[in-house]
């Protein structure tokens, strides 16, 4: 090599070597420069997001496993504002499909993207077949106009949907006073949806999702909420829902509550009233239930029960052995306790009586009588032991306690005793009703009314155990009262019998007090029955507000009783008392 | 000193050996830099496409649990109290009352209380691991098992 080409190769190397270290500097120039840091955190924010990962709600079935609240998916409807062409078209096309505002969805999909914001929400909750009509009028269009933006072309580009899951009730408004609703944000409200509301929900969790793919990471398994399977029976809560829709027509009433228990349990097989809500309209609810209306009157609703609850006065009676079903009492029509005098319903004198003579012709003089010689403290005492006054514990939001007055408080006087032995004067809910006289159908063990029979979370199935609340009267007195209300209805020929079983129950008229005291001709009638006798399976209790045809129980409550038994019986698959037996000797 | 001179000569390698031992040791190393530079494209470029492909698997897992969902909640629908109610009364069916009812023993048959929805806890058998430890067990863990820990023996002391 001569000296010429060494000087040129010399040369070479240098410029070569110094446009290298131009380079070498520039990028760290560049790398440690302050707006390199900006570029970093600016990059950082695209690397990946932030998610909200929600679980599934959990699901609400009915005690046979059919789906009483599921989820749907619903999509959020929005805009990337870097691809919006035409905000015009896509505001009336929400307008027409959706029913959103136009002049929201204009100005939102309007939006400069310079300005920073690069997505914009036009409308949540747009269900599949919306989104569906909505992608094939985007195709329309593109296909009309061709993807080319103008002033003339339409064109909904830009439009995304982001799906998500929202509560669905397939069965609509059956048994909408026990499930209860979630509202647009997820949150339940009333019956199980609100007593459940963190089970169901599951645990929600905020997870770091790497968009670049050299860093995805595994996602947590973040499982469903837990599913519920309630005592409810379908296809007895859709007859005894029938039931009482039939009857507010029937007998003018303001509104009817039934519910069906099974005494051996607390297990609630059905509890009906009115008014139902389809629970896919949640947003109706005001116009459903208007002022003061409880959700469900079964929990919630307050009312002077009548004379079914001489039932239990009648057991106190019995348990305490002030008297037997034999004892004597003469009716002269009128007996004085506290000051205040108290007549029978008829304002008659009945004569010579017994035990059974009182119930069978709901003598409230009689039953007042007999309160006083329980004595005020004993006759309290178990009052509070069937649990008037308290919450039965029924896994229900909004539970209401009632309200009984006792010896000691500043608003009970003496002549409460003798008005609260036939029921008026106190507040009950007929949830408290039921599960008090449970006591008296299921050998005096009084059972936790229960709505939730198993709670299933991760695959597993975890049974809830039927709970005794305690037992306010023997083994004995329940059976001897059992017998004495069969009998009784049996010697009236009530029309609450049901052929071919054996039943026990009581009828209840109670007046409506105002804020003059007992002046209004409107009642509550209600009726309490169980059965079989000899093994009750089931317990009805019937509460009308209001009737207008007649204000009696046992002309407008005890038809009702007869008509639910006759339908519960058929699917509970509990044959009439003689075949049962004799299946049962057979064995 | 010619003769060392000579001897130097001999054994020195010529310029353009020495040249292009340079020019192979750094094509040599070159490829090596391109060998190591295209493995680790070839991985990453694979780590890539498989990270994509996990991506795209959790939207379709999402998009799935939606689907299971919809479908069960479409079930209900389809077979909701209404509906089936309905159907019976279009095919000519009627409520049964008690008195049409006929009761036949049927020996032990016992209706079930409720709908099981899933298995009852505690009663699950554990799970068998997927995995032979193999493939999760590390090196160290391999030989310390094979090494130190003692061997099943050979014969079993058989007793009478």
């Amino acid at each position: 090599m001569n000296k010429e080409q060494a000087w040129r190769y010399s040369t070479l190397g240098i410029l070569l070597t110094a446009l290298a270290a131009f380079v070498v500097i520039q990028m760290l120039r560049i790398q440690l420069s302050p707006e390199a840091k900006v570029l970093r955190e600016q990059g950082a924010i695209y690397s990946g997001e932030w998610r909200i990962i929600t679980p599934a709600r959990g699901q609400i079935y009915d005690r046979w496993g059919h789906l009483l609240a599921g989820n749907r998916t619903v999509y959020e409807a929005g805009v990337d504002l870097v691809d919006v062409e035409d905000p015009t078209s896509i505001a009336f096309a929400l307008n027409a499909i959706v029913g959103t505002e136009y002049e929201d969805a204009f100005a939102a999909a309007s939006q400069d993207p310079a300005s920073g914001t690069v997505y914009a929400t036009l409308a949540r909750f747009v269900t599949e077949e919306q989104k569906v009509r909505l992608e094939e009028l985007a195709a329309q269009m593109e296909n009309t106009y061709g993807d080319e933006a103008g002033d003339q072309n339409k064109s909904l580009a830009g439009l995304r949907f982001t799906p998500s899951l929202q509560r669905s009730y397939p069965e609509k408004s059956l048994a909408s006073n026990i499930l209860g609703f979630v509202n647009w944000e997820g949150e339940g409200f009333f019956g199980i949806e609100e007593r459940f509301d963190e089970q169901l929900a599951g645990v929600t969790k905020y997870v770091w999702i790497s968009r670049d793919p050299n860093k995805v990471e595994e996602q947590p398994e973040i499982p469903s909420g837990a599913s519920l399977v309630l005592t409810i029976d379908r296809a007895m809560q859709s007859e005894v829902e029938k039931i009482v829709d039939k009857t507010i027509t029937e007998t003018g009433s303001e509104s009817a509550t039934i519910i069906v228990m099974d005494p051996r349990t607390g297990d609630i097989l059905a509890m009906a009233t009115s008014p139902r809500l389809d629970l896919n309209e949640f947003w109706r609810y005001g116009e459903v239930f208007e002022g003061a209306t409880p959700f469900n009157r079964a929990v919630s609703g307050t009312y002077e029960p009548g004379s079914v609850f001489k039932v239990l006065t009648m057991a106190s009676a019995l348990d305490s052995d002030t008297v037997k079903p034999q004892t004597p009492f003469l009716d002269t029509g009128a007996i004085e306790v506290g000051g205040t005098v108290i007549r029978n319903w008829d304002s008659g004198a009945w004569g010579p009586q017994d035990m059974l003579g009182c119930m069978q012709h709901s003598l409230n003089v009689c039953l007042a009588w007999v309160a006083t010689k329980v004595g005020a403290n004993k006759f309290y005492s178990y009052m509070d032991t069937f649990g008037f006054g308290h919450l039965t514990g029924i896994d229900l939001g909004l539970e209401n306690p009632g309200r009984l007055k006792q010896p000691g408080d500043s608003d009970w006087y003496e002549a409460d005793l003798g008005t609260n032995a036939f029921g008026q004067g106190i507040a009950v809910t007929p949830v408290q009703m039921v599960a008090a006289i449970s006591a008296v159908a299921n050998d005096g063990k009084m059972m936790v009314p229960r709505i939730v029979l198993s709670i299933v979370e991760e695959g597993k199935q975890y049974n809830t155990s039927p709970q005794v609340a305690g037992m306010p009267i023997s083994n004995e007195t329940a059976h001897e009262l059992t017998k004495m209300l069969a009998t009784s209805l049996e010697i009236e020929s009530s029309i609450a019998l049901v052929d071919g079983y054996r039943v026990a129950g009581k009828t209840g008229t109670a007046e409506i007090p105002t804020p003059f005291g007992y002046t209004s001709s409107q009642t509550n009638a209600s009726f309490v029955g169980w059965g079989p006798v000899d093994d009750p399976r089931f317990l009805v209790y019937v509460w009308l507000e209001k009737p207008t045809i007649s204000p009696w129980g046992s002309v407008v409550a005890a038809p009702v009783f007869k008509e639910v038994v006759e339908r519960i019986v058929v699917l509970m698959n509990l044959p009439p008392d003689d075949i049962r037996k004799r299946l049962l000797e057979s064995q | 000193m010619n003769r060392v001179n000579s001897l130097t000569q001999a054994y020195s390698q010529a310029p353009w050996r020495k040249q292009l031992q340079w020019i192979g040791l750094f094509l040599l190393l070159l490829i090596m830099v391109a060998l190591v530079a295209g493995i680790y494209l070839s991985v990453t470029a694979r780590a890539a496409t498989i990270g994509r492909q996990v991506q795209g698997i959790y939207v379709e897992m999402e998009k799935v649990e939606r689907n299971i969902e919809d479908l069960q909640t479409q079930l209900a629908y389809l077979t909701s109290n209404t509906v089936i109610e309905e159907r019976a009364a279009e095919l000519g069916f009627q409520p049964v009352n008690p008195d049409q009812m006929i009761y036949v023993e049927v020996p032990g048959y016992k209706r079930p209380e409720q709908a099981t929805l899933g298995s009852i806890p505690g009663k699950a058998m554990p799970s068998e691991p997927v995995l032979a430890p193999e493939y999760t067990q590390s090196l160290f863990d391999w030989l310390r098992e094979r090494v130190f820990e003692p061997a099943a023996p050979l014969l079993v002391e058989m007793r009478p």
